[in-house]
């Protein structure tokens, strides 16, 4: 799905809270990414806690990383 | 839209820099949405700004973008943890203003130590869900003109929820009070969506220290346990002494940190 022309955004599933504010964040096709909250929802006060389905945004180049968009309720 | 070329070094071409509407910014590389800036106003009125960013060079000129359109003071956010992001919002003249502390507090009576504390004499603690609303209202109204009159509101934990005009309870049935015969003499507010956050605890200035906060505490932390939760979270600013203190005090430990930076 994506909201953004240019944007890739994929919903996953937080496996993993790491250090620095990172997170595992398994996609739906199965591929493990290395996230970070966004500003946007960090600014917000929202948590992002393991087994939190989110929306992941993706770099055009470099599908190893990604951004932590939104966080579903459920 | 505004749109603003600036020359960035991420590709041939120069990364535009764009308002695509009010309070958003667009950072675009060869069409790509390389970054993007948001701002909004807190329910304090502040302004609080926002970027996220591929490159380093793209949040330093969608920064440059923003400042240059948004009035000053401009403040943001940031988790300690996150280097890399800090030193972006340092790198654009931002400053620390304050810290604020995440504690994971535990619940069971025995790590605690509040298994018997009790409120004072004369003072009963009401459970969420029974406060009457008048009084609830009153006390909270109470509590934060004193705050506001001392420290001031700002320097509390951030309420990024907007209230009803003048209306800073949102949900009555969330919040435990210290009561006398005829008024509410503190509160506390814990809020459960996967994990219980401890969002507010507050006396009046006239009835502090003498155990109340903490009488507070061990009901709303006890009433936890004996539904199932092992620990609660709660965000405590760097330089509440007395709130840090009732925090560490029953076992809470630090888990991260939030700083608020302005610019």
């Amino acid at each position: 799905m994506s909201r953004a022309k240019n944007v890739i955004e994929v919903e996953g599933r937080v496996v993993e809270c790491l250090r620095s504010a990172m997170f595992t964040v398994e996609l739906e096709n199965g591929h493990q990414v290395l996230a970070h909250i966004s500003g946007k929802i960090r600014k917000n006060y929202i948590r992002i806690m393991l087994e939190d389905r989110v929306l992941v945004e993706l770099p055009p180049y470099d599908l190893s990383r990604g951004r932590i968009v939104f966080r579903y309720r459920n | 839209m505004n749109t603003t070329p600036f020359t960035s070094g991420l590709s041939e071409n120069a990364v535009v820099i764009t308002r695509v509407a009010r309070g958003q910014w667009h950072a675009l590389d060869d069409d790509l949405v390389v970054g993007r800036g948001h701002a909004h106003h807190r329910p304090d009125g502040r302004l609080f700004v926002s970027i996220d960013a591929w490159h380093d060079a793209a949040f330093d000129r969608l920064a440059e973008a923003m400042r240059a359109e948004l009035p000053a003071p401009l403040y943001t956010v940031v988790d300690e943890a996150d280097t890399e992001l800090t030193d972006g919002w340092l790198r654009a003249g931002f400053a620390i203003r304050r810290r604020e502390w995440e504690y994971a507090v535990p619940t069971d009576p025995r790590v605690t130590g509040l298994d018997e504390v009790l409120p004072p004499a004369g003072v009963t603690i009401v459970p969420a869900g029974q406060a009457d609303e008048t009084l609830l209202r009153a006390v909270d109204r109470a509590v934060r003109d004193e705050v506001e009159a001392a420290v001031g509101w700002q320097s509390m934990p951030a309420e990024v929820i907007p209230f009803p005009e003048g209306d800073t309870i949102v949900d009555p049935s969330k919040y435990a009070v210290a009561a006398t015969p005829d008024r509410y003499l503190g509160l506390i507010r814990v809020v459960t969506v996967k994990r219980p956050r401890i969002g507010l605890i507050a006396v009046r200035a006239g009835e502090q220290r003498r155990g109340i906060a903490r009488a507070l505490l061990a009901h709303a932390l006890g009433t936890l346990h004996r539904s199932g939760f092992a620990s609660a979270w709660a965000e405590v600013q760097e330089s509440n002494g007395p709130a840090s203190a009732l925090f560490a005090g029953v076992g809470a430990q630090p888990v991260g940190s939030n700083l608020e930076l302005v610019r």
